[in-house]
């Protein structure tokens, strides 16, 4: 059985759809079968995001009305292997499903992945309801801004009433703008939320260039986002997490011969 | 260093103002009690307060503040000496 997770953030336009994007192929990537399910009834954007736009039959409200099977909805990425799409519908609006809808969706879908990554649409009305109905985690997106912690901080409130569990991402951080004192730090935002973080993505150009193009930072590999990225998914994962100062003191130790692993 | 020297002659920076307003908008939020609502509670406690102690009613301070998920409301209030 596979984990479901939700990428929430109460407030549009902070990286909900991006973390989605990225973590999904960062996870397909270290070997897992994963499925990325667009929420956003009504506003799609992940099939864009993903590069995926041209390749859709279904959608995720046929899926629940029977009209195909959920299999049949889903759009494989060639890409790699074990990366699939559920997309959104365009023309429905977000009362054409319902929590329970999802849950029974959910459901099905991680019987067949490892995981269900739900990219949910701003707000807190329905669809949010909706998006969260079938997760069994959480991950909050937060820029380091106050209206966007603001929104943060009710959401999370949500999801505790609801019993998801949530961790926290900083998204678009800017080293120099902290430095200078014109920007809440990482920790700062710990701090205010009091959540458990998984990771500080910085403001990234290639996350622009690679999502003009309908590539998920990840896949073009090189970027700062797209390691952080990498680091997020491996610690979703429970893989072991090297941190930072420990790969440079290694690298150092390397440089300096100290290393117990032969060169 | 240079944000430290920075700060002394400006004030603080906009990273620490973000800070302090987002502890108070969260207290707000968390409790449901919006910031004008506050005052008017701090005006009756005042006044609750004056019948019992000489205060300058104008001085009672009510402050609203969140610390890692939990919320604390703080009333103060100086007490006027008594002039014997
Ligand atoms: N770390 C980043 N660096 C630079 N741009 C980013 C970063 N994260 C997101 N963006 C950009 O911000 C915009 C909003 O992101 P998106 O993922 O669509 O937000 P949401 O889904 O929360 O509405 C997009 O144009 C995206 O490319
Ligand atoms: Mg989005």
């Amino acid at each position: 059985m596979g984990r479901a997770i939700v990428i929430t953030s109460g407030k549009g336009g902070v990286g909900k759809t991006t973390t989605t994007a990225n973590l999904g192929t960062a996870l397909a990537q270290l070997g897992h079968s994963v499925v990325l399910v667009d929420a956003d009834i009504g506003l799609r954007n992940l099939d864009v995001v993903m590069g995926l736009e041209n390749r859709i039959v279904y959608h995720v409200v046929d899926a629940i009305r029977g009209k195909c099977s959920i299999q049949k909805a889903l759009i494989k990425d060639r890409r790699m292997d074990n990366l699939w799409l559920l997309p959104a519908s365009q023309t429905d609006d977000k009362d054409a499903v319902t929590p329970d809808d999802m849950r029974s969706l959910i459901f099905e879908l991680k019987a067949t992945h490892d995981f269900v990554l739900i990219d949910c649409p701003a707000g807190i009305e329905q669809g949010f309801k909706n998006a969260i109905a079938g997760a069994d985690e959480a991950v909050v997106v937060a820029t380091p801004e106050v209206s966007s912690i603001r929104d943060a901080d009710r959401v999370v409130g949500l999801l505790a009433a609801a019993d998801v569990p949530a961790r926290l991402i900083v998204n678009r951080i800017s080293a120099n703008l902290v430095r200078r004192g014109d920007m809440l730090s990482q920790s700062d935002v710990i701090e205010i939320l009091a959540l458990e973080m998984l990771g500080a993505i910085p403001l990234d150009d290639q996350v622009i260039a690679t999502t003009n193009k309908g590539v998920p930072a990840v896949l073009e590999g090189k970027s700062v986002a797209a390691k952080e990225f990498i680091r997020i998914a491996k610690r979703l994962a429970g893989h072991e997490v090297e941190p930072e100062a420990v790969g440079f003191f290694t690298r150092l130790g390397r440089a300096l011969g100290l290393s117990a692993t032969p060169a | 260093m240079w944000t430290g020297i920075k700060n002394l002659f400006s004030g603080k920076s906009s990273r620490d103002v973000a800070k302090g307003r987002l502890h108070l908008v969260l207290a707000h939020d968390r409790s449901g009690l919006e910031g004008g609502r506050l005052q008017e509670m701090r005006a009756e406690i005042a006044a609750v307060i004056a019948k019992y102690v000489p205060i300058d009613a104008e001085a009672v301070e009510i402050q609203i503040e969140t610390r890692s998920r939990s919320t604390q409301l703080t009333v103060s209030s100086s007490i006027q000496p008594r002039n014997v």
